[in-house]
């Protein structure tokens, strides 16, 4: 699905993802963890393709398509997905104007036929009762007064409207309390299937209580430095990452 | 004096005005010109305009273009249609719906006295050659739009006045559409003053649609009386020069004003919108959104200025003035001024100024949209505000359409 290889990238000058490795494969879900600064959000915003971000050295095979080479909605049309950390407001734009126009750009560029207003509004109405967000909501501008929680289950809504084949979860869990990281959680796990891979990146052991990745890996200093299971996450959790920082920098 | 040269060089080449009706304010007028000149940009109301553009071009008043088919131009289908070809007045004499009578300005036997505030005015009063009188008596309500489309070509350069009079409990809209043809530095100034009587409700769409070689001047007076309701949208859509002047007296207690503006620049356009709304009595309200969009280097003025005089007690007055620049060279000097000598009243104002949100753009290219898309998907809901006053379905249309020709954008009704 995806291969990242010798990825370095830097944000005003400063090198921040300093040769990452990594391989997913379709039907797989990797957890990313790492303290605070390894360089989590900027794999997320580079992989998305962020132009803040410089791509210094290295490559990222997407599905056979240099994704390095292609501009932000590309990739979304090719298949990323990014749940962002902090979802913007946008006042004024409507969630679902925005999600059609969305899915009718991602079906142009494929050659596919524009999603007629029926049958888009009952994938909506499908689609919102995963993560149980009101249609109220999702008719509304997107973000705008939403709570915490709201805004990272309209996240996973858009992933479940836009089916994407890899979904970068990034800090999903930060300021949800735990029905809605339930929410959030179940959300992706029905939508996982054979063909599609999910990256939860996160600091913290307890979403992955509710995503149960295949792989963790651990992400410090702009590198992947170690990989294991999901025992891996419960020995972060207990030990925290001094006991990786003191390893590595030794 | 080499300054009042200037003014006296541009104003030689029109013919005093021959209507009866302006020549009690003729000596007014020829006194303000004696003694001013084209203002220049130390004068507060004309600070961010340059004239001399305007004091330079070669106009030839008598050297227009004939326009075979003036008559494309109007926006509305089935609207009563006035066109203004080069300050020639054509309009259908039979037929009018009961209630509305329209006649040339030259008939009229008298016009309420205008006030002159500034050196256009002023020639607009000596120097207007037509126009037309629009009355809509009392307890008409009119089903049709009055249209009036002011066409200029080729080097006109002319004055235009028309006065509408809105009989008690009448309602009426009206257009004002403003285009032109082939046009090669060309001047047009039109005033039109309105008098909106007792509960009647009035409803103007003005639609600007002129050239990039347009010089173009509009000057609107308003008197409302008790309970009536006056709503103008002025949308901007083109146009080199342009200046809109909208004076609002209200004069009856309980009466309700909008006015909205919105204007899309790109190029070198310049677009200043000073409104005045003066709340001499008592219980009234008014609201005012104007918003803009500019583009390349453009530069929008908005002044706008509610007075509150000292028996207006319980008004309730709101002004607003928003704009996004989506260039770096664009530029806008937003004023909005309250002046209130009432104690108990309700009046707010602000202006904001800013760009697209990058974070947000962002956010919608990561869900697949293009950056134009994106952009496009922003603007129209921060126009959207403005866009739903716009009360005609066809005044609607015409603007997304003009929009999407312009800018090259596929906004969507």
């Amino acid at each position: 699905m995806i291969k990242i290889e010798n990825l370095h990238a830097s944000i005003d000058g400063k090198e921040i993802l300093k040769g990452l490795n990594l391989e997913v494969k379709a039907g797989e879900i990797h957890a990313i963890m790492g303290p605070n600064g390894a360089g989590k959000s900027t794999l997320a915003s580079v992989l998305a393709g962020r132009e803040d971000y410089e791509v210094t050295a290295g490559s990222v095979d997407f599905d056979g398509t240099d994704l390095l080479e292609l501009s932000t909605e590309d990739r979304a049309r090719e298949g990323l997905f990014l749940a962002f950390q902090y979802p913007v407001e946008i006042p004024g734009v409507s969630n679902i104007n925005f999600l059609r126009t969305a899915l009718n750009e991602i079906r142009a560029y494929k050659g596919e036929d524009q999603i007629s207003a029926k049958d888009f509004m009952a994938m909506v109405r499908e689609k919102s009762a995963i993560v149980e967000l009101d249609s109220k909501l999702a008719s509304r501008a997107v973000n705008e007064g939403f709570s915490g929680g709201e805004k990272k289950r309209n996240e996973i809504f858009q992933m479940a409207m836009l089916e994407p084949k890899l979904a970068v979860l990034d800090e999903t869990d930060s300021g949800l309390d735990i029905d809605a990281l339930r929410i959030v959680a179940n959300g992706v796990n029905t939508l996982k299937s054979d063909k599609n891979a999910t990256i939860v990146i996160t600091h913290y052991q307890r979403l992955l209580d509710y995503i149960v990745p295949d792989f963790v890996h651990v992400l410090y200093d702009g590198r992947i430095v170690m990989t294991g299971t999901k025992d891996l996450a419960l020995e972060l959790e207990e030990k925290g990452y001094d006991w990786i920082k003191d390893s590595i920098d030794a | 004096m080499e300054n009042s040269n200037k003014l006296s060089q541009f104003t030689s080449r029109f013919a005093t005005t021959e209507i009866d009706a302006l020549l009690p304010m003729a000596d007014m007028a020829r006194t303000f010109l004696a003694e001013n000149d084209f203002p220049t940009s130390r004068v507060e109301r004309f600070k961010y305009t340059r004239l001399t553009k305007l004091a330079n071009a070669q106009f030839d008043a008598n050297n227009a273009l004939a326009v075979a088919d003036f008559r494309k131009h109007h926006i509305c289908s089935d609207a009563i249609a006035i066109y203004i070809v080069n300050g020639i007045v054509h309009f259908p004499e039979s037929n009018l719906p009961a209630g509305l009578t329209i006649d040339m300005l030259s008939s009229a036997k008298s016009l309420p006295t205008s006030s002159i505030k500034d050196v256009f005015a002023g020639m607009n009063i000596l120097y207007a050659q037509s126009g037309v009188c629009i009355h809509v008596a009392k307890n008409t309500v009119l089903d049709s739009v009055i249209e009036i489309i002011h066409v200029c070509t080729g080097s006109y350069a002319g004055f235009t006045r028309h006065h509408i009079s809105i009989g008690e409990h009448a309602q009426a809209k009206v257009v004002l559409t403003y285009v032109s043809e082939a046009t090669n530095d060309c001047f047009s100034h039109v005033h039109t003053s309105i008098e909106v009587g007792k509960q009647a409700h009035v409803n103007v769409e003005k639609v600007q649609l002129e050239s990039s070689e347009m010089f173009s001047f509009t000057d609107e007076e308003i008197w409302q009386d008790a309970s009536s309701v006056f709503q103008i949208n002025t949308l901007t859509l083109d146009g080199s020069l342009v200046r809109n002047d909208l004076h609002i007296q209200v004069q009856g207690e309980h009466a309700e004003t909008h006015l909205n503006g919105m204007y899309m620049l790109n190029g070198q356009q310049h677009v200043a919108n000073y409104s005045t709304v003066d709340h001499q009595v008592a219980n009234c309200e008014s609201h005012e959104l104007y918003k803009g969009i500019m583009d390349d280097k453009s530069v929008a003025v908005f002044n706008g200025k509610v007075f509150v005089r000292k028996d207006a007690q319980k008004t309730n007055a709101y002004q607003s003035n928003a704009n996004v620049l989506i260039s770096d060279d664009a530029s806008v000097n937003s004023k909005p001024e309250l002046e209130i000598y009432a104690d108990d009243v309700k009046c707010s104002h602000g202006s904001t100024t800013g760009q697209l949100d990058d974070d947000a753009i962002f956010y919608l290219r990561a869900r697949g949209l293009s950056e134009k898309s994106a952009k496009q998907l922003m603007l129209t809901a921060f126009m959207s505000d403005v866009l739903d006053k716009i009360t005609i379905p066809e005044v609607k249309a015409k603007v997304f359409k003009t929009i999407n020709k312009r800018f090259n954008w596929e906004l969507e009704l």
